[in-house]
């Protein structure tokens, strides 16, 4: 009964001869739908991409070098700094080894003096040059 | 750390103040410190080298003592910095900016 009176056409004769009623396209169809690509061929060329990558990595090296040429300028000047202390390190040590050998020297030419033949302090290398004592400890008051 | 002296007036040769006047030590004890290493090089025995190396002692503590006095304060503050900082010139700038006004590299 509902369809009949949602359907109705006025002056119809049955239910058999009721008008359909479908979801259609509008009248004239639809309007047409794009579906085909649209990439646009604008923008900077193959040529300009490379060229201001190239020119931003020398750029960027560029930079690199100047920062280094700081650092090593740094490193040079701690290094400088060493070289001109370094003999004063040395003659101190050494006024202080002497002092120490010394009394090594005479410790060992009391515990030797009834050895004969024994010469106190004879280097027990053969190459002539001097070589520091290889006691296995540089100075033992402090190690 | 105390100061760059000790009671007397010595100057006590810690490595802050050492590096802290390492281009004075270049500059003003030059032929000394050549001397000495030609002697080390020719012979590493330490005794051969002892005169030597007491003069090069002898100029670097003279030169502690002449700069502290001219400059007391820079030479107190500057290798205070370097000691606060072991010994990193990077990290001392501007004491080392005041230590050469006071008492420059001739």
């Amino acid at each position: 009964m509902t369809e009949a009176f949602i359907r109705n056409k006025p002056g119809m004769a049955s239910v058999k001869d009721m008008p359909l009623l479908q979801d259609g396209p509008p009248p004239g169809g639809f309007a047409p739908v794009r579906y085909a690509r649209r990439i646009p061929s604008k923008g900077p060329s193959a040529v300009a991409i490379f060229l201001a990558a190239f020119g931003t990595f020398s750029w960027g090296m560029y930079e690199v070098g100047k920062g280094n040429k700081i650092r090593r300028a740094i490193k040079e000047e701690k290094y400088a700094a060493r070289r001109a202390i370094l003999p004063m390190l040395q003659a101190e040590e050494d006024e202080r080894f002497v002092k120490e050998w010394k009394k090594y020297l005479e410790e060992e030419a009391r515990i030797m003096k009834d050895v004969p033949g024994w010469k106190v302090g004879e280097s027990v290398y053969h190459s002539g040059k001097w070589m520091p004592p290889a006691t296995g400890e540089l100075r033992p008051e402090v190690w | 750390m105390a100061s760059a002296v000790d009671a007397v007036g010595e100057p006590i040769p810690t490595s802050a103040v050492l590096m802290s006047a390492s281009k004075h030590i270049a500059g003003r004890c030059r032929g000394e410190n050549i001397a000495f290493l030609k002697c080390k090089k020719d012979d590493p025995n330490p005794e051969k080298c002892l005169d030597k190396g007491s003069q090069v002692i002898r100029c670097v503590l003279s030169l502690l003592k002449d700069l502290h006095q001219k400059c007391t304060k820079e030479m107190d503050a500057y290798p205070g910095c370097m000691y606060y900082n072991t010994d990193e010139f990077e990290l001392c700038f501007k004491q080392q900016k005041e230590f050469e006004k006071a008492c420059p590299l001739n």
